[in-house]
């Protein structure tokens, strides 16, 4: 069989009763939150479980072959599927946290825009080592048509490989997939950010001005470590490859989202714990 | 003002360039060190029976790699700087023992990854392990000297609010990012497989046949390096740099238009022209290439 009329396998198949134990355990994670630190905390909770549910959504837009993609024996960028988007997502957390003195929304967005920039460099950079570099056309093995342009892609297959390069497809899915990892690291970034402006100054006896930079490297270095987790989560869900948004792989995200929520609720419970005890 | 703006521009500028250095030292050492995701190739030669004098250190991907060091070497000098050492001499001095770090972890990495293969008859070569290791942690500083002065100048110059070794971890992991996705499959497919045919992806059939001989004597990582900086290192070098460049541009001169929304018009604009060079990339090689056989037998 090809991969072009390769199904999902077993590995994509959803598991109803250990989603439904992870939406419990989030439920009781946001309870214990609720308790512990209620109106502030509980808010900024919801804010990083929303901030890696979508970073761990937009990792499975990004088109990762991995080691095959090194030899052209693969579609996708030739690295790690975690640290491409960490690398995408960061930069746009560089972003977001530079504007984010103009409010949520103009932060959150230029956080999304600044990794899909990224991005959009580097799959551009990708295509050109690949054509001018290398001589090779980009070519999908999952797809036999491109969905955007409609670019037959069989024929450009070079023999014995899966395809490789990037088509236009997943171009887009890189940059959709920066866009929505920077937009949820800023996110979170925002959320502790405000926590810790808030309760830092009462907890260690000292001015707001002077807690400033503790509480933008505490928030900052969160967001990093949450980006990581899950990058990383979505990275084992996709088993380390994926060619983009019609890759057949990309029907599992309904299993990450659920398992990137009760991670980023577990890890910003912590975080919040830090200022709420 | 307008003087604020055009400091702005020219400190963006030269993070621009320090940020193409960067990127360039940054694909030569991991292609030299063998640490990018063609190292799958050199870690299964010798297991084919294919023994071969090229340096192994992937035991990291190159993003947490220079992610470490990077974060280190910032770390460092912010330390430095801290006790009120000179700027310049703290990041030289940051920027060196984080490179000590690196060079453990070469020389470790090299000899874990290699005699682990000592069952199928791959030799550890002392006199690689020698000659290879100064020349990445040579590239190493250079990428890592020029990561920690773009991050104090935009911490310091252009007040960005994350302390420099925050900033050290985020463009190192970028830079790691960048160089592996851009570099990589220039060392992969058009240094490890020579032998194969140009313009076209390497056969599943041929993985680990990687070429072992040189113009005299065995291929070493150094012909890999000087190799693959022509193109791959260069293509790396632009791609950081852009987007250090563009990313710093774009907020520098339009983030205070319309409350920051200036910044993101501008933004979307350019993954927009980014978008179009990428489908005339894509559709000029079709146009060239051509297929590689009938679009009804592929099918």
């Amino acid at each position: 069989m090809t991969a072009v009329a390769a199904k999902p396998q077993a590995g994509g198949a959803m598991n109803p009763t250990a989603m439904a134990v992870g939406v419990v355990m989030l439920l009781i994670i946001l309870a214990l939150c609720w308790y512990v630190s209620p109106g502030l905390g509980l808010m900024a909770l919801i804010g990083v479980t929303i901030g890696g549910i979508l970073i761990g959504f937009g990792t499975h837009f990004i088109p990762v072959g991995g080691a095959p993609a090194a030899m052209g024996q693969a579609p996708g960028i030739a690295t790690g599927v975690a640290m491409l988007a960490a690398g995408a997502g960061l930069a746009g957390l560089f972003g977001g946290a530079w504007a984010a003195e103009q409010g949520q929304v103009v932060a959150i967005v230029t956080g999304g825009v600044g990794g899909g920039l990224m991005m959009a460099i580097t799959c551009m950079m990708v295509n050109f080592v690949y054509v001018f570099g290398m001589g090779i056309p980009s070519a999908s093995g999952k797809v036999a048509k491109d969905p955007i342009t409609g670019d037959t892609q069989a024929e450009f297959k070079s023999q014995g490989t899966e395809g490789h390069g990037l088509p236009f497809v997943s171009f887009v899915g890189g940059v959709t997939g920066g866009f929505l990892g920077g937009a949820g690291g800023t996110l979170i970034y925002l959320q502790l950010l405000r926590l810790y402006e808030a309760k830092l100054p009462a907890l260690m006896g000292i001015p707001a001005t002077q807690v400033m930079p503790i509480a933008v490297a505490a928030a900052g270095m969160f967001a990093v470590g949450l980006f990581l987790v899950n990058a990383v989560l979505t990275a084992y869900n996709i088993t380390g490859t994926i060619e983009g948004p019609h890759d057949p792989k990309f029907k599992r995200w309904p299993r990450s989202i659920v398992a990137s929520a009760v991670a980023s609720a577990l890890c910003g419970f912590v975080a919040i714990l830090i200022v709420a005890l | 003002m307008v003087a604020n703006i055009i400091f702005g521009i020219g400190i963006t500028a030269l993070t621009g360039a320090l940020a193409t250095v960067a990127g360039s030292a940054e694909d030569t050492e991991s292609n030299i060190g063998s640490q990018g995701d063609p190292n799958s190739q050199v870690q299964l030669a010798p297991q084919m029976g294919f023994l071969h004098r090229i340096f192994n250190k992937a035991v990291a991907g190159e993003p947490p790699a220079y992610g470490l060091w990077c974060a280190l070497g910032a770390g460092l000098a912010w330390a430095f700087m801290a006790m009120q050492v000179n700027a310049v001499l703290a990041i030289v001095i940051g920027s060196v023992l984080a490179v000590l770090v690196q060079g453990v972890y070469a020389t470790t990495a090299y000899l874990g990854r290699t005699a682990s293969l000592a069952k199928f008859g791959q030799p550890v070569y002392v006199d690689i392990l020698k000659s290879m290791t100064s020349v990445t942690m040579a590239h190493a500083f250079i990428a890592v000297f020029c990561v920690v002065t773009l991050c104090h100048l935009i911490n310091g110059a252009l007040g960005h609010p994350f302390p420099l070794p925050l900033l050290g971890l985020i463009w190192g992991i970028a830079l790691g990012a960048a160089g592996s996705a851009t570099g990589n499959p220039y060392y992969g497919k058009e240094r490890q497989y020579q032998n194969q045919k140009f313009g076209a992806g390497v056969p599943i059939s041929a993985s680990g046949n990687i070429v072992r001989y040189a113009e005299a004597g065995e291929r070493n990582s150094l012909d890999n390096g000087f190799f693959t900086h022509k193109i791959g290192g260069s293509a790396s070098g632009i791609c950081f740099g852009l987007i250090v460049f563009l990313e710093l541009w774009r907020t520098i001169l339009f983030d205070k238009i319309s409350a920051g929304w200036g910044a993101i018009v501008v933004g979307i604009l350019m993954i927009l022209i980014f978008t179009v060079v990428d489908r005339y990339i894509e559709v000029w090689a079709r146009k060239n290439y051509g297929p590689y056989m009938e679009a009804k037998v592929a099918s």
